[in-house]
């Protein structure tokens, strides 16, 4: 196991080499947050409440604050693997002793963990400038950073599906975008599932994309346990089957290796 | 001896999908069919074939990244598209177009990663890393990020890299490709400094005649999926150069050369440029022929360069290499070392 953990370190340090582009990132952020917390306090104001699903105007923001880093934290999974496959580049993976799969999650995420940390850095200070602190209690905090790593393991094996495909398509960025914007607007990013029609939140529960994005950032603003309880075993169910469907998947695409990119 | 490589019978098949109109076609391409060869532990074998002949397929299968469509192949004991993972940890490959080296960092943290990757104790790892920073000079630029490096320092420690765990067969697969003169001299020299004090087997694809040349001792020729010659480096230049060629100088103008088996390639004043086939005409007879038309100031003898033999190989029928080519393999090899 800890050639992977290695590998994720590897990343990190690879990932610092270029840390301009996170720099610019983060002014996309700080842009994003200052327009959401003018259109949230108009929405607050007009309708006249303290609390919208359960949110405090404060909440909102240090919501928008953790969906925001995890959807901008997100690395090129699927372009990654799909560059492997289409250019042949996968041959250099599989000659050496170990897993292709748990390679590119521990690649990923070693980019991904270092790409959330600085934004939710710089979104912190943004929401610390405008809102002031949250009321932190420690449960929640804990509990956020379990649910932080699962959300990106799932997320991975979702756009490591998607990547596998090159197996099979001409192109898999329609499938990228198609499955980002859902992420984004059927996960929660912007508008937190309680303020769903009550029919819809019943689906958008269960599936996997609010386990990404909305669970973790729930339960780092309200540190509720019920929520906490039931966004992991959503995680974790989702990734038991993902996984699954990679080892499928994966095994089927080995036997087609290189009628590409000879 | 021992084998490191045996195949036998080795195929692989693509399915090909044409559309023709709106209609897609299928049809089986033979990328591989049937090749029969093996490899001798501590051999260095250059494997060689035009565009599209069947040698990376066949590498690739030798490495187990592709299954083969039947056949069997062993590598040190291995199957490799069975025992892939066990496999990789004993030998090593080059791609040349392709890096395993992370572009963003110095080449130090690509081998410090794998030596986790391929568990190489650290003591063993320091070690070897030394040497090898020291045999591939790779010191001047061991801390520089891969993207600053040449084309040459990068194959130097692309190489280095996939000796790095120490393996018994390494594959190159057109390593030299896109370097220039120099570098692809120093790079040769490594490699085949490596087969000889370390043992290691290689077994090198190139359409670099000089690779083959310096780096094998032994070639195997595929074309269409089969093996087409299988001989020493040697005896491929000897018994398919039957043309030499005679550049000679004379001192004024000589008589005109008759003699059957001597071409006349060029002449410009006094000197002549004669192509000669040996097995028309003895070469003592041309010399003395070539001494007795007039007084010689300067004369040399050159075999063609290999590249000539290559191409007259691959676009020679199969049919007319004969199948003993390799059987006397082994009485050449003691007559060459006694």
């Amino acid at each position: 196991m800890s050639k992977y953990f290695y590998i994720a370190l590897t990343s990190i340090r690879s990932r610092l080499a270029y840390l301009g582009e996170l720099g610019s990132k983060t002014i996309f952020l700080f842009v994003v947050l200052y327009i959401f917390l003018c259109l949230w306090k108009v929405t607050y104001a007009e309708t006249n409440q303290s609390s919208l699903g359960g949110l405090s105007l404060k909440q909102m923001l240090w919501y928008l604050v953790v969906t925001e880093s995890i959807i901008m934290s997100l690395p090129t999974i699927a372009t990654l693997v799909d560059q492997d496959v289409r250019t042949g580049a996968l041959a250099m993976q599989l000659v050496r002793p170990m897993s292709y799969p748990l390679n590119m999650l521990a690649q990923t995420s070693g980019e991904r963990v270092l790409s959330f940390a600085l934004n939710f850095l710089v979104g912190s200070i943004i929401a610390l400038t405008f809102v002031g602190p949250l009321d932190f209690n420690i449960s929640g905090i804990a509990m956020f950073l379990l649910l932080i790593p699962l959300s990106f393991a799932l997320d991975f094996t979702i756009y490591f599906l998607i990547g596998l495909a090159a197996f099979w398509l001409e192109d898999t960025t329609g499938l990228t975008l198609i499955y980002s914007r859902m992420t984004m607007i059927l996960g929660g990013m912007l508008i937190p599932l309680e303020l769903f029609p009550d029919g819809w939140q019943q689906i958008l529960r269960v599936l996997p994309f609010s386990a990404i994005v909305y669970g973790p950032a729930r339960v780092f603003v309200t540190g509720d346990l019920q929520v906490f309880l039931s966004v992991l075993i959503q995680q974790i169910v989702a990734i038991l089957v993902f996984a699954f469907v990679i080892r499928i998947v994966y095994n089927l695409a080995l036997r087609r290796v290189f009628s590409h990119g000879g | 001896m021992e084998n490191a490589v045996s195949v036998s019978q080795l195929v692989k098949n693509f399915v090909l999908k044409k559309r023709a109109g709106m209609r897609w076609t299928e049809s089986e391409v033979k990328a591989v069919d049937g090749i029969t060869l093996s490899i001798e532990k501590g051999q260095s074998v250059a494997f060689i074939g035009p565009n599209g002949a069947g040698k990376s397929t066949t590498i690739k299968m030798l490495t187990g990244i592709l299954h083969p469509t039947s056949g069997e192949a062993n590598v040190l004991g291995c199957v490799p598209w069975k025992e892939r993972t066990r496999l990789a940890k004993r030998i090593g490959v080059v791609f040349g177009q392709r890096s395993q080296l992370w572009y963003h960092l110095p080449p130090r943290d690509t081998f410090e990663l794998l030596s986790k990757i391929y568990e190489i104790k650290q003591d063993v790892f320091k070690s070897r890393r030394d040497m090898l920073i020291e045999r591939f000079q790779l010191s001047e630029f061991l801390d520089t990020p891969v993207r600053k490096l040449s084309l040459g320092q990068r194959m130097r420690a692309e190489v280095a890299c996939s000796l790095l765990h120490g393996p018994e067969v390494i594959f190159l697969d057109e390593p030299t490709i896109g370097l220039d003169v120099i570098a692809r001299q120093e790079l040769r020299d490594l490699i085949s400094e490596w087969n000889r004090e370390n043992g290691v087997t290689v077994f090198l694809t190139s359409h670099d005649a000089g690779d083959i040349q310096h780096v094998a001792r032994r070639v195997i020729v595929i074309n269409h999926g089969r093996v087409v010659l299988d001989d020493r480096v040697s005896r491929v230049r000897r018994q398919y150069l039957r043309e030499k060629v005679l550049s000679v100088k004379y001192a004024d103008t000589p008589e005109s050369i008759s003699l059957d088996g001597v071409k006349t390639l060029k002449e410009s004043g006094h000197a002549f440029k004669f192509e000669v086939d040996t097995l028309a005409v003895p070469i003592e007879k041309v010399m003395s022929e070539i001494m007795r038309i007039g007084s010689v100031v300067d004369i040399t003898i050159e075999d063609p360069p290999l590249e000539e033999v290559i191409a007259h190989i691959y676009s020679a029928p199969p049919s007319e290499f004969g199948e003993d080519a390799a059987d006397d393999d082994d009485a050449d090899e003691n007559e060459s070392k006694s």
